[in-house]
């Protein structure tokens, strides 16, 4: 493979790592180049694009597409990866998701979270308390709650996907990971005595048991 | 479109500035027209608990006078009726975020797609108050009928004329009849004898507001509720429609009356 190729399979994706790019038109330009020496293997028809932490517009998107389509291709899915920039130089070693908690920092707050209180940090946050209603936590990483959850909590706010949420009582106003909200369905509230924990899942919010 | 802009305020805090926002915005919607409910309580906010549209914001009112997003992304419908909408306030800044000047225009703007703009404001005289007026074409005050909000909404008159507000009435929240008729809770027109204001209805008290507020489901919505039926007619005089005083008084008797000028005497 050439040598300024940022491309890698995962599983059985081929992925295109445009990670190391801010700008729209460098992205273009390095999709285009690696595409144009990609041509020899064939024998895929789908990509996948790698874009890191920016986060890309409806219309940003479609102009990737284009660029895709040109080559006779389609856009499978794009993927987040976050990490550090190191300067302008793509990626070759893919970072799998173990290596960016282990890098982050991670903030622990040990009191509850009133209404109108407001958290942010760029990497994971534990909170030993509860966040009421009116609280809102947000965070580049995950969120763990060593307590109730009641308020709004946004995991992966740089469009990280793989963040989730966790909490001893998971019962919150709204639930954001990444790009997506999610709410209670309205009537009935159901009571889960147990910790659980919020991730995404084929595109969507799921809830689940946390098992340790 | 050229709507109605119309803040509900009190002075004193506690007398049901919010519930009523909720009621007769719903209401109104119940009659067909197209409505926003505006929340101005920055910081305590309330009116969407109250509708029961907590889960739903996104956005909020410093967003929208900010640029941060389009007014229409921060519009709440609500899950009941197609022609209402909520514009919840912050809960994270505080009255400062926003100033009277952004408050005219939001309102401005409003008036362009909606019948009526209901502004619920804050308690206090402060910053708050000053946002939520900016923008309105008349004011409802809401008081109960005890001493210290008959004396706060006095003031809230006094300052809405200073600000040039001349179209206010009075809704009286939370009277009991029976103790009015016992001689103790001030009367309907005690009070309009100190105020002087236009009165637009009054609203028995009622402990389904209660439980309607705790379920974030307007009292309006139900049948058996005083208070539901007396915000409906408020909402029909609101629209011009000419709706008889509920009387809240009839039954009472000579006896009743005799007491209460012998209190007056003493």
């Amino acid at each position: 493979m050439p040598a300024d190729v940022a491309a890698r399979g995962s599983d059985q994706d081929l992925v295109i790592d445009l990670s190391a790019y801010d700008n729209l038109e460098e992205m273009k330009q390095q999709l285009e180049q690696s595409l144009n020496l990609l041509e020899d293997f064939g024998h895929k028809d789908e990509v996948c694009i790698d874009v890191g932490m920016m986060r890309l517009t409806e219309k940003q998107l479609r102009e990737l597409e284009n660029v895709v389509k040109l080559f006779g291709l389609s856009l499978k899915e794009l993927k987040y990866s976050q990490k550090q920039w190191s300067g302008k130089v793509p990626h070759r070693v893919p970072l799998d998701s173990h290596q960016i908690l282990q890098g982050g920092d991670t903030v622990m707050i040990s009191r509850n979270l009133r209404s109108g209180q407001k958290f942010y940090t760029r990497g994971n946050i534990v909170i030993l308390g509860d966040i009421n209603p009116g609280a809102e936590v947000i965070a580049g990483g995950s969120i763990l709650v060593m307590g109730s959850l009641r308020g709004v909590a946004h995991a992966g706010a740089l469009g990280y996907e793989e963040a989730v949420i966790a909490a001893f009582r998971l019962n919150p106003t709204q639930l954001r990971i990444a790009d997506h909200i999610t709410r209670a369905p309205d009537g009935e509230s159901i009571e889960v005595g147990s910790p659980e924990l919020a991730r995404i899942r084929a595109g969507k919010v799921v809830i689940e048991k946390l098992k340790i | 479109m050229n709507g109605r802009v119309l803040v509900i305020t009190s002075g004193k805090g506690g007398v049901g500035k919010t519930t009523t926002t909720a009621n007769l915005g719903t209401a109104l919607a119940m009659l067909g027209k197209k409505v926003v409910l505006v929340d101005t309580d920055i910081g305590l906010r309330n009116l969407d608990v109250v509708m029961g549209l907590e889960n739903r914001i996104v956005f909020d009112i410093v967003d929208v006078v900010n640029d941060i997003c389009r007014l229409k992304q921060a519009l709440i419908k609500d899950k009941r009726f197609e022609s209402l909408f909520l514009l919840p306030a912050a809960q994270t800044k505080d009255k400062t975020a926003v100033s009277p000047h952004q408050m005219r225009n939001l309102t401005n703007e409003l008036r362009q797609e909606f019948d009526f703009i209901l502004v619920d404001c804050p308690a206090g005289i402060e910053q708050g108050f000053k946002n939520a007026i900016a923008g309105a074409d008349a004011a409802l005050v809401v008081a109960t009928p005890e001493v210290s909000s008959v004396r706060d909404a006095d003031r809230i008159v006094g300052l809405l004329e200073a600000a040039g507000l001349k179209d206010t009435q009075l809704i009286i929240n939370r009277l009991r009849p029976k103790m009015v008729r016992k001689g103790d809770m001030m009367d309907i027109d005690d009070i309009i004898d100190i105020l002087a204001i236009e009165l637009l209805g009054v609203v028995p008290e009622d402990e389904s507001i209660v439980i309607s507020t705790n379920r974030g489901e307007p009292a309006v919505m139900g049948n058996g509720s005083l208070a539901g039926e007396a915000y409906r007619r408020i909402a029909r005089r609101i629209t011009g429609e000419k709706v008889a005083m509920y009387n809240l008084e009839d039954n009472q008797n000579i006896m009743t009356r005799f007491i209460k000028i012998l209190k007056l005497a003493r």
